[in-house]
C-alpha cells in the first residue's frame, strides 16, 4: 500500500471496514478510489481540503451550536474521501425502506383511524396513549392521499458482518439533506476527474422531488398550488437547510409570523397584502405548530394553522402526529408492524431493542448497564443518551435513576460496533472511522428515494456519535450505477 | 413579497450604510485631529464628543464611559457590543438581516457581508489605533462594495427598491446630523472671522461626506461655511447630499407603490413626496432664516415619521393607521432585531 494507507490500522476482527476486506484488500468497487487517493501527496490533500473548506464558509453552509456565546456557527465538518455503496446494496436499502415506509404509514393510519393494531394487541395500547407525540386531536383527520410522512430520514448503519441494519427513523422534520446535496457539489470541486472514473448516480433532482410531492398533497387542484417551507427561525441550528430548501424549489421561506390564518384559510403576510397557502413544509414541530391548539406559548407557529389543516384548507408535511411513529419505543415494534399490514418480513432488520417498560426486559438492562446504549425514547440528535461502556460508574448510576423512575420513556440496544470507513481525522492522517448512513425518502403519489443519502462520520477517534452537535461530521455518498 | 423580507431588506440596507458612515466620519476626525496637532491633542474631548453628539447616543456613552478620549469613543462607536449603533453592532445586525432572508438575495451579496463580519470579528483595538486609515477603508470600500454588488446582481424588483429605501433614509439623516453637529462647533461667534482651523475643520465636514473632491469640482477652492451648506443640503448631483438621497428615498418608495407627482397612494408617499417639493423650492437664505439646527432637526424629525410609516404600511401585521395625528414621533424599529426574533430564540433552538 502507498503511503496514504500505510498507517491506516483495519482491525476487521472488531469492525466491518467499509473499504478493505479481511485480507486488507480494497474491496472491489473501493479499488480505483484507493489507487488515486494513493498516489495524493500531503500537500494535494491540503489544497483540496482547503477547496471544500472555502466553498462550505463562503456558501455560509454551517449549523449553529447552541449555547456558545460567540462563533455559534460552524462549518459541518466534511471528509474528503467519500463513501460508495454498490448497486446492488443500494437495491436492497431502496427495497428496504420502501418497505418500511409503507408499513409505517399504514401504522399511522390506523392508529389516527380504526386502531386495528391495538385491538389485536400487536402494539400494546398504552404505549401509543403514553406516547408524547400521540395527537389524540388528529384521530380521524385525513390528510391527502392518506400519506403521513412525506418526508423521513432513516438511519442505516451495518454491524461487525457489514450487515445493514436500521438505527432509527426520523419521521418528523429530518435535516441533513441540504448537506447530502452540498457534499456533493464540494466533491465535484475538489476532485472534478474522480467522477470520470466512476458512474455515480446523480442527487441534485432531490429538490425537484421534494416540490413534487408537496404540490402532489395540495387541497387546491385548480390552480398552481402555493407551497411555503416553515422555518422556526435563523437560530434553528437546521435554518441553512430551510433556506436552502426554499431556494432550490424556488419557493417562499416562511416564519409563523408571516402566516395567518382568516376564515380557516392560510395566508402569507405581503407587502401588497394577504396571500393564500395551500402546501407547508413545515420544519417546525407539532408542540410549536399553533398555540391555539397546543403550546399556547409557542412563538413560532400559527395561530388556527391545525384547524385550517383540519379542514382541509391547508396541507403540512410531515402530517402532525407522525411523531408517535418514531418513539423509540415504537421502533421496537417495527418488524411486528411490517409484519401485520404487509405479511412480510423485514428487507432491514432492526437492532436487538430492550425496552424499560418491559420488566424482564428492564432488570436486563440495569444489570447490564455497562454493555449497553440506553436512550431516551423522544429526544434526537444524540441527547439523552448513555453509552454504558464509555461511560463512568456515576454516569450509569444517575442514569439507572432516571430509567427507574421512568421505564416508559427509556430504551437500550446493545453497542453495535458501527462500520468503519477512513477517514481525515487531521490533515494528513487516515483513521477509521465509524459511520452511518441517513438516506431521505419522499412519500406522495409513490414512494421516491433519491439515491444517497448523509453519510456521518465520528470524527473523534473511536467515537460512535456521528450526530453533528456531538462533533461528527460527513462524506459524500456515491451510490453507483449498476457495474 | 413577504413583508418581512420587506423589512429585512431595508435594515440590512440601512445598517450597512450606517456602518459606513460611521467608520467616515471616525476616520476623519483621525485626521483632523492630526492635521491640527500643533494646536490641540488628538484626545481632544470637544472633537469626540461631537462624534457622540452626532449619534444622538450621548445617554447611552455616559452609562459606559466616563470620558471622552480617543480610546473611549473609538470603542464606543467600533466595537461595544452594547452600542446598537456600533460598526460591529450594525454590521453584525446587517448580517443577521441578510441571513434570514439569504434565499432572497444574491449570493454574492451574502458573500460580501459574510466577509465584512468575519474582518470585524477578527479586529482588535489596537489594530485601529495603529492603523485607523486601513481600518476605516475596509469597512468603507466594504460597504460600497456590498452596494455595487447589489446594483450588479439583484433584480430591480420591489425588493431592490427597499434595499434603495433604506439605504437613502440613513444617508439622508447622517448627513443631516453630521452638519448639526459640526454647524454647532463651527459657528463663528459674532464677529469673528474664519481662520485657518476652521477652513480645516469645514474641509473635515466635507470630507466626512466624501463629498470634497466633488465640492472641488463644482466650486474650486472656496471653502466657505454657506457654500459647503448649501453643496451638502441643496446640490442636486451629489449623491450623499441631502436632496439628492430624499430624491432617490422618493422614487425608491413611489416605485414600490406606484405613486406619481400629486398622485400619492399612502402616507409615506405623501410625507416624503412633502420632504422633496419643499427642498427643491429652500434656499440657503431660507434655511438660516429659519435657524440650520431647526431645519435639520425637522428634517430628522420627518426623516422618522417616513421610515415609521413605511413599518406602518409594508411591514407592520395589522392595518395601517393612516391618521397623521396618531403617528408616533420615534422610531424603534430595527427589522430583525426589533425583538421579536430574540424572544423566541430559545423555543427556535428546540426544534429539530
Amino acid at each position: 500500500m502507498s503511503q496514504t494507507f500505510s498507517r491506516y490500522e483495519i482491525d476487521s476482527s472488531r469492525f466491518y471496514d467499509e473499504v478493505f476486506d479481511e485480507n486488507n484488500q480494497p474491496r472491489l468497487h473501493y479499488k480505483q478510489l484507493v489507487e488515486r487517493f494513493s498516489h495524493l501527496n500531503h500537500a494535494e490533500l491540503r489544497a483540496r481540503r482547503q477547496t471544500t473548506n472555502v466553498f462550505f464558509l463562503n456558501q455560509g453552509i454551517t449549523f449553529t451550536v447552541y449555547g456558545a456565546e460567540e462563533g455559534i456557527e460552524r462549518i459541518f465538518p466534511f471528509d474528503l474521501l467519500p463513501r460508495i455503496v454498490p448497486d446492488s446494496e443500494w437495491q436492497q436499502i431502496e427495497k428496504g425502506l420502501e418497505q418500511r415506509i409503507t408499513a409505517l404509514n399504514l401504522f399511522l393510519q390506523d392508529i389516527y383511524h380504526d386502531q386495528k393494531i391495538l385491538k389485536d394487541k400487536v402494539v400494546p395500547t398504552e404505549l401509543i396513549l403514553s406516547s408524547k407525540n400521540f395527537r389524540r386531536e388528529f384521530v380521524g383527520v385525513n390528510p391527502p392521499l392518506g400519506v403521513y410522512i412525506h418526508v423521513t430520514g432513516t438511519d442505516i448503519i451495518r454491524d461487525r458482518d457489514g450487515k445493514y441494519m436500521v438505527l432509527e427513523d426520523n419521521l418528523r422534520s429530518p435535516s441533513g439533506v441540504s448537506y447530502m446535496l452540498q457534499n456533493r457539489q464540494a466533491m465535484k470541486r475538489a476532485f472534478p476527474t474522480m467522477f470520470d472514473h466512476y458512474k455515480v448516480r446523480p442527487i441534485e433532482e432531490y429538490p425537484q422531488e421534494l416540490l413534487k410531492v408537496l404540490q402532489e398533497i395540495s387541497p387546491v387542484k385548480q390552480r398552481e398550488p402555493n407551497v411555503a417551507v416553515l422555518t422556526p427561525g435563523i437560530y434553528n441550528s437546521a435554518y441553512f437547510e430551510h433556506s436552502f430548501l426554499a431556494r432550490q424549489m424556488g419557493i417562499e421561506l416562511t416564519e409563523g409570523r408571516d402566516l395567518v390564518v382568516n376564515d380557516n384559510k392560510v395566508y402569507t403576510r405581503t407587502t401588497k397584502g394577504l396571500q393564500r397557502v395551500d402546501v407547508i413544509y413545515r420544519r417546525v414541530d407539532d408542540d410549536f405548530l399553533d398555540p391555539l391548539v397546543f403550546r399556547p406559548d409557542s412563538m413560532l407557529g400559527v395561530a388556527g394553522v391545525v384547524n385550517a389543516y383540519r379542514m382541509g384548507n391547508v396541507a403540512l408535511a410531515n402530517a402532525i402526529g407522525t411523531g408517535v411513529a418514531d418513539d423509540k419505543v415504537i421502533y421496537s415494534f417495527v418488524p411486528k408492524i411490517i409484519k401485520y399490514y404487509l405479511d412480510q418480513e423485514p428487507i432491514i432488520e432492526n437492532v436487538p431493542t430492550y425496552l424499560a417498560s418491559d420488566p424482564t426486559d428492564c432488570k436486563y438492562i440495569l444489570e447490564n448497564l455497562d454493555k449497553l446504549v440506553v436512550k431516551a425514547a423522544n429526544e434526537s440528535g444524540g441527547y439523552g443518551m448513555l453509552i454504558g461502556p464509555h461511560a463512568t460508574v456515576e454516569e450509569r448510576e444517575e442514569f439507572a435513576a432516571k430509567v427507574l423512575a421512568n421505564p416508559r420513556n427509556y430504551i437500550a440496544q446493545p453497542t453495535i460496533s458501527l462500520s468503519r470507513h477512513p477517514s481525515y481525522i487531521n490533515d494528513t492522517d487516515l483513521t477509521g472511522c465509524h459511520i452511518d448512513l441517513r438516506p431521505y425518502i419522499l412519500y406522495g403519489k409513490k414512494i421516491t428515494i433519491v439515491p444517497g443519502g448523509l453519510t456521518r462520520v465520528a470524527l473523534k477517534k473511536g467515537s460512535l456519535v456521528v450526530n453533528s452537535s456531538q462533533g461528527g461530521g460527513s462524506k459524500d455518498t456515491w451510490v453507483l450505477y449498476d457495474n | 413579497m413577504l413583508s418581512r423580507v420587506a423589512e429585512s431588506m431595508f435594515w440590512m440596507s440601512r445598517y450597512i450604510e450606517r456602518a459606513e458612515n460611521t467608520a467616515r466620519f471616525l476616520d476623519v476626525n483621525f485626521h483632523l485631529l492630526l492635521d491640527l496637532n500643533q494646536i490641540t491633542q488628538v484626545d481632544n474631548r470637544r472633537y469626540w464628543e461631537a462624534l457622540i453628539m452626532a449619534t444622538s447616543d450621548e445617554a447611552r456613552y455616559n452609562k459606559l464611559y466616563d470620558r471622552y478620549t480617543a480610546d473611549t469613543v473609538t470603542d464606543f462607536l467600533v466595537f461595544n457590543r452594547n452600542n446598537p449603533n456600533s460598526i460591529l453592532s450594525c454590521i453584525n445586525l446587517a448580517r443577521e438581516n441578510a441571513r434570514s432572508i439569504i434565499e432572497s438575495i444574491s449570493s454574492e451579496m451574502w458573500e460580501q457581508i459574510n466577509d465584512l463580519h468575519h474582518f470585524l470579528l477578527r479586529a482588535t483595538p489596537q489594530q485601529v489605533k495603529g492603523d485607523p486609515y486601513n481600518f476605516y477603508k475596509v469597512i468603507k470600500t466594504g460597504s460600497q462594495t456590498f452596494q455595487g454588488i447589489t446594483d450588479c446582481t439583484m433584480s430591480r424588483s420591489e425588493a431592490w427598491n427597499f434595499v434603495q429605501a433604506g439605504k437613502y433614509v440613513e444617508r439622508a439623516d447622517n448627513t443631516s446630523r453630521i452638519l448639526d453637529v459640526k454647524y454647532h462647533m463651527l459657528r463663528p461667534r459674532s464677529g469673528e472671522r474664519y481662520e485657518s482651523v476652521d477652513i480645516i475643520q469645514w474641509m473635515a465636514v466635507l470630507k466626512s461626506c466624501s463629498a470634497l473632491e466633488a465640492f472641488r469640482k463644482v466650486h474650486s477652492a472656496k471653502i466657505e461655511p454657506d457654500i459647503i451648506l448649501h453643496f451638502l443640503m441643496l446640490d442636486r448631483e451629489f449623491p450623499r447630499s441631502l436632496y439628492f438621497s430624499i430624491v432617490a428615498l422618493e422614487q425608491a418608495l413611489w416605485r414600490i407603490s406606484g405613486s406619481s407627482r400629486r398622485n400619492y397612494t399612502n402616507n409615506a408617499d405623501r410625507l416624503i413626496g412633502k420632504m422633496e417639493a419643499e427642498m427643491a423650492y429652500t434656499t440657503l437664505g431660507d434655511i438660516h432664516e429659519r435657524d440650520l439646527h431647526r431645519f435639520l432637526e425637522d428634517v430628522q424629525f420627518n426623516l422618522a415619521r417616513v421610515g415609521d410609516q413605511i413599518h406602518q404600511i409594508y411591514f407592520a401585521y395589522h392595518v395601517p393607521i393612516s391618521s397623521d395625528d396618531e403617528l408616533e414621533p420615534a422610531l424603534p424599529f430595527t427589522g430583525l432585531s426589533g425583538g421579536r426574533a430574540q424572544w423566541s430564540q430559545a423555543q427556535q433552538q428546540q426544534q429539530q
